[in-house]
C-alpha cells in the first residue's frame, strides 16, 4: 500500500467522522417540524372556523345595526319634528309672555295711578265728611232756628189776625163815621177831605244788592301731569284757594282747561284737568272767573 | 495486527489491516450516522424519502 492511499484513507476517515458528526449534530438538534405543521394546521383549521362563526355574527350585527339605525333615524326624524313644533311653541309662548308682561306693567301703572287717586279720593271723602258733619251740626242749628221761627210765626199769625179783626172792626166804625160826618157836612154844604195817611208813605222797590261777589284769584300753571289729568298752580290756601274751587285755564284768548282743586297747599294747589279741549302747559294762566 | 510479512504466492493478503480498520471504523461511522437519520425520519415523519 502506498504512502497516498494510506494518506487517502486517514483523511477520508477523518471527512467521514466530521461530516457524520455534523449530520448527527443536526438531525438531532432539528424540530419535529411534522407536529409543529399538525399543530399549526390545527390551530388554522379552528380560527378558520372561529373565523367564519365571526363573520356570520358580523353579519348579524351588521344587520341589527342597520335595523337598529333605521329606526334611530325614524326616532331623530320624529324628535326633530316635535323640536321644530316644540321651538314654534315657545316662540308663540315667549311672544305672549311678552304681551302679558306689556299688560301687566301697563296695569301696574294704571293700579298704581288708581291707587293714588283712590288715596286723593279718600282724602277728599274725608274732608267731605267733616263738610257734612258741620252741615248737619249746622242743619240741627237751623232747624232748631226754623222751630224757634215757626213758633215765633204762629205768635204773630195770632196777632195778625187779631189785627185783622180789628181792623175790621176799625173799617166798620170809619164807614159809620163817615156816613155821620157826611150827613153832618152836608147840611153845611160841604164834603168830607181827602185823608192822607198817617204813617209816612214807603218809596218804590229797587233791585237788592246781589248775594256773590266774585272771588276773582289769577295764577300760573306750575307743573303738568297730562298721564294721571292732574295740574299744579302757583296759588294756594294763602292766597284765598279752597278744596273744590274750578278755575279756568286759558292761553292769551284761548280756552284750555277747567281745573278742580283737590288739593291745597299753602303757596300750590293740585287739581285735576276737566273739559281739556288742549293739553296744558306750564306758564298757562288760572283764574277762577274768564 | 499487523502483518508486515511478504503475502504468500497467489492470494493477495494484506500487510497490516490496520488501514482496514480505518476504513471500516469509517465505513462504520457512515453507517451509524445513516441507521439514525433513518430512524429520526421515519419515526418523525412516517416516510424515508417522501416529502409528507
Amino acid at each position: 500500500m502506498s504512502g497516498l492511499t494510506k494518506i487517502l484513507i486517514i483523511l477520508l476517515t477523518l471527512a467521514s467522522i466530521f461530516l457524520c458528526g455534523i449530520v448527527v449534530t443536526y438531525v438531532a438538534n432539528a424540530g419535529n417540524y411534522r407536529d409543529k405543521y399538525t399543530t399549526q394546521r390545527t390551530q388554522h383549521d379552528a380560527l378558520s372556523r372561529k373565523v367564519s362563526g365571526l363573520n356570520k355574527q358580523l353579519d348579524e350585527k351588521i344587520k341589527q345595526k342597520d335595523e337598529l339605525e333605521k329606526k334611530l333615524n325614524d326616532q331623530i326624524a320624529a324628535l326633530k319634528i316635535q323640536t321644530d313644533e316644540l321651538q314654534v311653541g315657545l316662540k308663540s309662548a315667549q311672544r305672549e309672555k311678552a304681551k302679558l308682561e306689556e299688560k301687566v306693567n301697563s296695569w301696574v301703572t294704571v293700579v298704581e295711578s288708581f291707587t293714588a287717586t283712590a288715596k286723593d279720593k279718600q282724602a277728599l271723602l274725608d274732608k267731605t265728611l267733616e263738610e257734612l258733619n258741620t252741615l248737619k251740626q249746622q242743619q240741627i242749628k237751623d232747624r232748631k232756628q226754623l222751630a224757634e221761627a215757626n213758633t215765633a210765626l204762629v205768635e204773630k199769625m195770632a196777632i195778625i189776625e187779631t189785627l185783622d179783626t180789628e181792623k175790621k172792626r176799625l173799617v166798620e166804625e170809619k164807614s159809620d163815621l163817615q156816613n155821620r160826618m157826611d150827613k153832618l157836612l152836608q147840611s153845611g154844604g160841604r164834603v168830607a177831605a181827602v185823608s192822607a195817611p198817617v204813617t209816612p208813605q214807603r218809596g218804590i222797590a229797587r233791585p237788592a244788592e246781589p248775594l256773590g261777589v266774585n272771588i276773582a284769584l289769577k295764577g300760573l300753571i306750575s307743573g303738568v301731569d297730562l298721564k294721571n289729568s292732574w295740574a299744579s298752580i302757583s296759588i294756594g290756601s294763602a292766597d284765598g284757594v279752597k278744596q273744590g274751587m274750578r278755575f279756568h285755564v286759558t292761553r292769551g284768548s284761548d280756552f284750555i282747561c277747567d281745573l278742580l282743586i283737590i288739593d291745597v297747599d299753602t303757596d300750590k294747589a293740585l287739581g285735576v284737568l276737566e273739559l281739556v279741549q288742549q293739553p296744558p302747559k306750564v306758564g298757562d294762566n288760572v283764574s277762577t272767573n274768564l | 495486527m499487523v502483518s508486515n510479512a511478504p503475502a504468500r504466492a497467489g492470494k493477495p493478503m494484506a500487510r497490516s489491516n490496520l488501514y482496514t480498520v480505518i476504513l471500516a471504523l469509517a465505513f462504520g461511522v457512515v453507517l451509524a450516522t445513516t441507521i439514525f437519520v433513518a430512524y429520526k425520519c421515519y419515526f418523525q415523519y412516517g416516510t424515508l424519502f417522501k416529502i409528507p
